[in-house]
């Protein structure tokens, strides 16, 4: 399987208005294969946008090299931006053009020939439920929904890459769910996505791949499963008792949890150490407290980016 | 549709909702023209003498408004950058599949429409109201100044719309420049007349160049050897408004 992107050790360094250098990034590498997804993670200031910037030759890097579609980024611009869509953290809308001339005109900003925009743009309209919406200029709409027509816009184009940058944002619950279900279509027909994000749950569902950033280097890469296995000292315990009775609360946290969660007769909890040392205490608690149900899970991709920060800090 | 063509479809719609900024661009050169040149010409009362010939005021005029309104159209299509930044979208017009030069070009490409009506409102105004007798077998070379006028002072300004991050230092330097071209310049009066340190930074001024070839091509007077070297100058006076422009747009990140 061919690369889509391509990143090699790449630096970006800037002059800050106070005359110090920042390294926003720092050697950063990864490859996506064509139809992935592939996740940036992490915090503000991590690197992930400047990163974008630089795939979609916005802003130059500093020294490596990176490609898009096998097109350098310094040498080719232009024709990588011809394999590009892509969405910026801002909201980026022709605020005062209808939504009908929004969509239009970035389609023919692509290269999109006029039918087949307007062809496009029925799809689009239908999908991204804007019919009602076509006429009115993007100034009266709400933050809401202009995220919903930045995003609409890429679905106007069949670029072979799409770069999303916190792309749902703002954006509602079943609108968001819609556009993660269309992104997942778009990479199985072949269409590879960068996404970054600071919604993990959102990286967990989509992504095949993950790269968590801090002060412009990378912290961690690979699977899901590659990353939780990073933590493997972390799990999660869930319990339900038949009936609490004492002081149950003050029991569990006798057990030292990283985390501790009790709500009616179901508590959860985040554990470092080994599952066996556990069992033990958990016994001796059923005995006087029934334990119903009894669960234990491998951590989620928000707890090993929280324990990954806290050790990078 | 090719990215030029895709670029000036954009600025047709982005300015026609904004009617205003239109009327500004026509219609306040015109009142220039008519207001200052029907008021100076009985105060003058007189010809005004260019190169040996002389000239009723609003004649002599004619060409400085045509230098006004590629100023104007100018002005505000490079203005357009800061309505870009404020909708998010100018970054994103970094990502389209574009070249720096094809936006620049159909950035401005709509607007020099504009500047060419301008141009004949005040010209028609100016002659058939105004009995200012003109070159019309040099009309094809006003235009060509226009345009070339128009499209060095939108590369000019692009750059400070670009780099600047306030709207307002935008506007006061702008508002500065519109004010110093303009009179220190051979848009109102005549220079030979005036002091040695007025005429210095007046021949310097590109607007003097331009203004210079618009009275050459209007009127048909002006020094053979003067006007080839404000042609060069106007021309690579271009040239360098554009690379700077282009090398703004590819460092503004």
């Amino acid at each position: 399987m061919t690369n889509a992107i391509e990143v090699v050790d790449v630096h970006k360094t800037y002059q800050a208005r106070k005359g110090e250098v920042v390294h926003a990034l720092n050697g950063i590498s990864f490859q996506v294969p064509q139809g992935r997804i592939y996740g940036l993670l992490g915090p503000n200031g991590a690197g992930k946008s400047t990163l974008v910037k630089i795939l979609s030759t916005i802003t130059p890097l500093s020294s490596g090299r990176a490609s898009v579609m096998g097109f350098d980024v310094t040498q080719q611009p232009l024709a990588v931006r011809e394999q590009l869509a892509v969405v910026l953290q801002q909201t980026a809308t022709e605020n005062l053009l209808t939504v009908r001339d929004n969509l239009l005109i970035y389609a023919y900003l692509h290269g999109v020939k006029p039918a087949a925009a307007r062809e496009r743009l029925k799809n689009v309209v239908e999908e991204f439920e804007i019919g009602e919406r076509l006429r009115d200029t993007v100034q009266e709409l709400s933050l809401g929904t202009k995220r919903r027509i930045q995003v609409a816009k890429i679905f106007m184009l069949d670029t072979p890459v799409i770069i999303l940058d916190e792309a749902t944002t703002g954006m509602d619950p079943l609108m968001k769910r819609r556009v993660m279900d269309r992104l997942r279509a778009e990479a199985r027909n072949g269409r590879t996505i960068l996404l970054t994000t600071q919604v993990l749950s959102e990286a967990e569902e989509l992504c095949e791949s993950i790269m968590i950033l801090d002060h412009g280097r990378e912290m961690a890469s690979g699977t899901l499963r590659e990353l939780r296995n990073l933590s493997t000292h972390m799990f999660r315990v869930s319990l339900l008792f038949g009936e609490t009775n004492g002081d149950l609360m003050g029991r569990l946290r006798a057990l030292n949890p990283v985390e501790l969660q009790v709500e009616g007769n179901s508590a959860e909890m985040v554990f470092h150490g080994e599952e066996s040392s556990l069992l033990g205490k958990l016994a001796e608690i059923s005995r006087e407290t029934p334990i119903l149900q009894f669960e234990v899970r491998g951590p989620t991709l928000e707890e090993v980016f929280i324990a990954l920060m806290k050790e990078s800090r | 549709m090719s990215g030029i063509g895709a670029v000036f479809y954009r600025d047709y719609r982005q300015r026609m909702t904004n009617i205003a900024f239109v009327f500004w661009d026509l219609f306040v050169p015109l009142a220039y023209l008519i207001l200052f040149g029907l008021g100076f010409e009985r105060m003058l009362g007189g010809a005004i003498a260019v190169g040996g010939e002389g000239f009723g005021y609003i004649a002599f005029l004619l060409p400085g408004v045509l230098g006004m309104v590629t100023f104007s159209v100018a002005m505000n299509t490079s203005w357009g950058f800061f309505m870009d930044k404020d909708s998010g979208i100018f970054y994103e017009l970094l990502t389209y599949p574009i070249t720096r030069l094809q936006l620049l070009i159909g950035k401005i490409s709509f607007n020099l429409l504009l500047a060419l009506i301008g141009s004949i409102m005040a010209i028609i105004v100016g002659v058939a109201f105004m009995n200012a007798a003109i070159r019309w077998d040099l009309l094809p070379l006003t235009a060509a100044i226009v345009v070339v006028a128009t499209a060095e002072w939108f590369f000019l300004f692009s750059v400070f719309a670009i780099k600047f991050a306030r709207m307002d230092t935008f506007n006061t330097l702008l508002s500065a420049m519109y004010i110093l071209l303009m009179f220190l310049s051979s848009m109102f009066y005549p220079l030979p007349d005036l002091p040695f340190w007025f005429r210095i930074p007046a021949y310097l001024n590109p607007m003097t160049w331009q203004v210079d070839l618009l009275r050459f091509s209007l009127l048909g007077v002006g020094s053979t050897t003067t006007l080839l070297l404000e042609g060069f100058a106007v021309i690579v006076f271009g040239l360098i408004c554009l690379s700077l422009a282009v090398r703004a747009l590819n460092r503004a990140d």
